[in-house]
């Protein structure tokens, strides 16, 4: 678990000394800020556009930073060559994969704090209220939904040569995921077969993103609370995601040429 | 004595595919080699000889096709065998955006070794490979001689029992070279083992205890320098040429 | 294993020098396609004096797709987020329900409203309706809350109505939503009657319009000359239009709004004590009214009362 830890800590670093995450989070303040200036009827206590704009913004620029910064870790490590004394230490390629995935998601996680910490204050200033559990479910949720994009991006990194292409068909696989997972069913309804058998599988093989994404309206519209147990199977169900791509990168590293 | 590193009939193929058809290049055939512990054993051989496809199967970066490689005892294969060597890659990048204390701080964690060891092993490495005045700086800031003793630093940050290095001395200026070799002989002193590979014959005839030259992936020839060279009546430049059966005439 | 491309790639970087001149000449391209487009600009905004926004300026016609879509956003922030998609039922939202409730729009909602996703589909689609809002609610009705004292809440859908009337100043149940949850929900008259006289500068002489104004006169001011005037006004209109229409039967909307503007009309009399008039207003509701018994029960009820306040004087 050091070991794994270690690499962990390389790619949090990675992280908090490159600038996207600053640049992301400055012009989703400052986009909030011009927003939230608008006059609607000298009304000064209208805040759920605002509350929507600063969620939507929060997702494009953690999905941002959880594609970018997974993509380029092992195509960087092999570019650059700091691939090679890494390996040539004791440390078995499972534990990098292991290792680079965590890195990644705890940046995440770092980054969604600061973001979640701003949506905090931006709702409270108008709304007067900090409705801390309802807040930490959509974070938990957005968190374990960016694990499935590190995971897959991850993946994607050791298919696809170029960091590029990996980041291209990873942004598109999530959005695809993000505006239609949820209703893909219902599109196979309307198919004759086999499109219908396709998009069945289609459906029932992507992880639905959609679900923890879609708890931004919870959010937005001040909704109760979601039952926990829930909660805990959403996680449960996003986990399972998350093992099923580090398997796959794992297995498709373990044999790969690296030098 | 104790025998450090190891290969048995050691195999690599690579398959490659020219004009649509799929061809098999053999990189490495049947290479026995031995490396006895204390030594400094130089890895002698033309561009495209093998040396740096054996470190690769060495260091676990590609599987052998055929045959068996030995570290310590210990299959390559296992990560475990990794845990007393220390590599220097030929051309060594770090992150940039660390710097050196945080890379040994890191590659100390992967060891393994406790924080307070790994302190006072950072602090020996920065000075033997005198960066201990840029320690905080940012890896980018470095200059090429000055990432390739990190690279040393870093390969020595475990107290290695067995160094191997890829050409270390490849791209740097005299002053650099003259920095690392030193190095290498305070190692030497020390008893370690060195396996490295060079193409400086003069650097190769000053370290090595024993050497070995490979071509299209065969062992040609191994033993001491001087072994080698009289062997041949000449000194080890012209006994290197002479086995890889390079022709001066062909050339002129 | 000779690690040549990282080298190779710093060798192809483009240099400071030459950022900087491409950056010079795209600043001076762009400054060059602005002089050049300014007189057209101004050109087009002399020639449409209504399209004083800028986003409806450079969106175009596309600006009322636009303008559509974010009435149909506040109609969703109305519901807390439980608002249909185009993969689901919609017939049930196909009017939407914040301008219904202004009273001045006809509703030709069907369907629906509380199960417009049908019986879940899958387990995927069961599981993940519990994090989506997934009970209709209106937010002037206290939204997900139930809680009255919270009807202000309505003003979340300002924002949204006030970018969908600037994009497209033609859609009147935009104009009339905001209009009726400013005086209704936030108790801002002047704002309320300020959207509607923008609106009629756009649209002079709508009838909606017109009726909408009339009641806040009525309704707020209870200046009941001013409100018969607007009324009467608007009922000219809507006259007009049904004339210009030549159909043999009203239809549906214009029978609505004609059974409005009567309705108040009639009950602005019998608050004015002009029963008279009162009477033949609501005659000429029982004629559209789907309850012609009602109104004629009312209608008695007022000449009973108009009998009686006179025979004493007999």
């Amino acid at each position: 678990m050091k070991i794994i830890c270690a690499v962990a800590g390389v790619a949090v670093k990675e992280l908090y000394r490159r600038k996207e995450f600053y640049v992301l989070l400055i012009v989703t303040i400052l986009i909030c800020l011009v927003m939230g200036s608008v006059n609607v009827f000298n009304d000064d206590k209208v805040i759920r556009y605002l509350k929507e704009l600063a969620l939507l913004l929060i997702w494009i620029s953690t999905l941002i930073i959880a594609i970018t910064t997974t993509a380029r870790q092992i195509p960087a490590e092999k570019e650059q060559r700091t691939l090679l004394p890494l390996l040539a230490k004791p440390l078995s390629r499972n534990q990098l994969i292991v290792g680079k995935f965590l890195g990644c998601w705890v940046a995440c996680g770092l980054a969604l704090i600061c973001f979640y910490i701003f949506f905090g204050a931006l709702a409270a200033s108008r709304e007067h209220a900090w409705p801390l559990l309802n807040y930490f479910q959509a974070a938990l949720l957005h968190w374990f939904a960016l694990g499935v994009v590190v995971a897959l991006a991850l993946f994607g990194s050791l298919v696809f040569a170029a960091p590029s292409s990996n980041s291209t068909i990873c942004f598109v696989i999530v959005a695809t995921i993000l505006c239609l997972g949820r209703y893909l069913d219902a599109v196979a309804l309307a198919q004759s077969e086999p499109i219908r058998s396709i998009f069945y599988a289609i459906y029932f093989a992507i992880p639905h993103l959609e679900i923890p994404f879609g708890m931004r309206n919870l959010i937005v519209h001040n909704w109760p609370l979601v039952e926990w147990k829930f909660i805990a199977l959403d996680a449960i169900y996003l986990l399972a995601y998350i093992a099923l791509f580090l398997a796959a990168a794992c297995l498709v590293f373990r044999r790969k040429p690296v030098n | 004595m104790n025998t450090i590193l190891k290969t048995e009939k050691l195999r690599v193929e690579f398959k490659t595919r020219q004009l649509g058809k799929a061809t098999t290049k053999v990189a490495l055939n049947g290479l026995d080699l031995a490396v006895q512990a204390g030594e400094v054993f130089g890895f002698l051989g033309p561009n495209g000889a093998g040396k740096t496809t054996t470190m690769n199967v060495l260091l676990g970066f590609i599987q052998p096709t055929g045959g068996a490689a030995y570290l310590f005892g210990i299959d390559v294969r296992q990560p475990i065998a990794r845990q007393r060597i220390g590599y220097l890659p030929e051309l060594t990048y770090y992150y940039k955006f660390l710097n050196a204390e945080e890379i040994l701080r890191f590659y100390a964690k992967i060891f393994k070794i406790p924080n307070a060891e790994a302190e006072k092993r950072i602090d020996f490495v920065l000075k033997l490979v005198e960066l201990q005045h840029a320690r905080k700086r940012l890896i980018k800031t470095y200059s090429k001689g000055m990432q390739q003793r990190v690279g040393l630093a870093q390969a020595l940050i475990n107290n290695p029992d067995l160094l191997i290095l890829d050409e270390p001395t490849s791209g740097l200026d005299p002053v650099g070279r003259m920095k690392v070799r030193s190095i290498i002989q305070r190692l030497k002193n020390e008893g370690r083992t060195v396996f490295f590979s060079s193409h400086e014959m003069g650097e190769v005839e000053t370290i090595c205890d024993r050497i070995a030259i490979i071509n299209n992936g065969e062992l040609k020839a191994v033993g001491s320098v001087s072994e080698i060279s009289s062997q041949h009546g000449a000194n080890l430049e012209k006994a290197f040429l002479d086995i890889i059966g390079f022709q001066p005439e062909a050339v002129a | 294993m000779f690690g040549f491309p990282p080298q190779t790639r710093e060798l192809k970087m483009i240099s400071p020098r030459k950022i900087s001149l491409l950056f010079i000449a795209l600043l001076i391209f762009c400054f060059g396609l602005a002089a050049n487009l300014l007189p057209q600009f101004w050109r087009i905004e002399n020639e449409n004096h209504q399209s004083q926004n800028f986003f409806a300026l450079l969106l175009g016609d596309s600006s009322r797709i636009f303008a559509n879509s974010f009435a149909t956003k506040a109609d969703a922030y109305y519901h807390s987020g439980y608002y249909p998609t185009i993969f689901d039922n919609n017939s049930a939202f196909k009017t939407l329900h914040m301008a219904e409730d202004t009273g001045a729009v006809a509703s030709h909602n069907s369907g629906e409203e509380e199960n417009f996703m049908g019986p879940p589909r899958d387990w995927i689609d069961a599981f993940g309706r519990h994090f989506i809002p997934n009970r209709h609610t209106h937010l002037d009705e206290g939204g997900p809350t139930d809680d009255l004292s919270k009807s202000d809440e309505v003003r979340e859908i300002l924002p949204w109505l006030k970018l969908s009337a600037e994009l497209d100043p033609h859609n009147i149940q935009t104009i009339l939503a905001t209009s009726f949850f400013l005086r209704t929900k936030m108790n801002k008259t002047s704002d309320a009657e300020e959207v509607l006289r923008e609106a009629l500068r756009s649209n002079p002489d709508n009838s909606q319009l017109l009726f909408e104004l009339g009641r806040i006169r009525f309704e707020n001011y209870a200046d009941t000359f001013r409100a018969r005037n607007i009324w009467e006004a608007a009922l000219r209109e809507l006259q007009k239009q049904i004339v210009q229409k030549k159909e043999d039967k009203l239809d549906f909307d214009d029978r609505f709004m004609f059974e409005q503007l009567e309705t108040k009309l009639a009950q602005l009399e019998e608050y004015a004590h002009n029963n008279g008039p009162a009477i033949s207003h609501w005659e000429a509701v029982k004629i559209v009214s789907p309850t012609p018994e009602e109104i004629q029960k009312h209608i008695d009820e007022l000449k009973q009362k108009t009998a009686a306040t006179n025979s004493p004087a007999q």
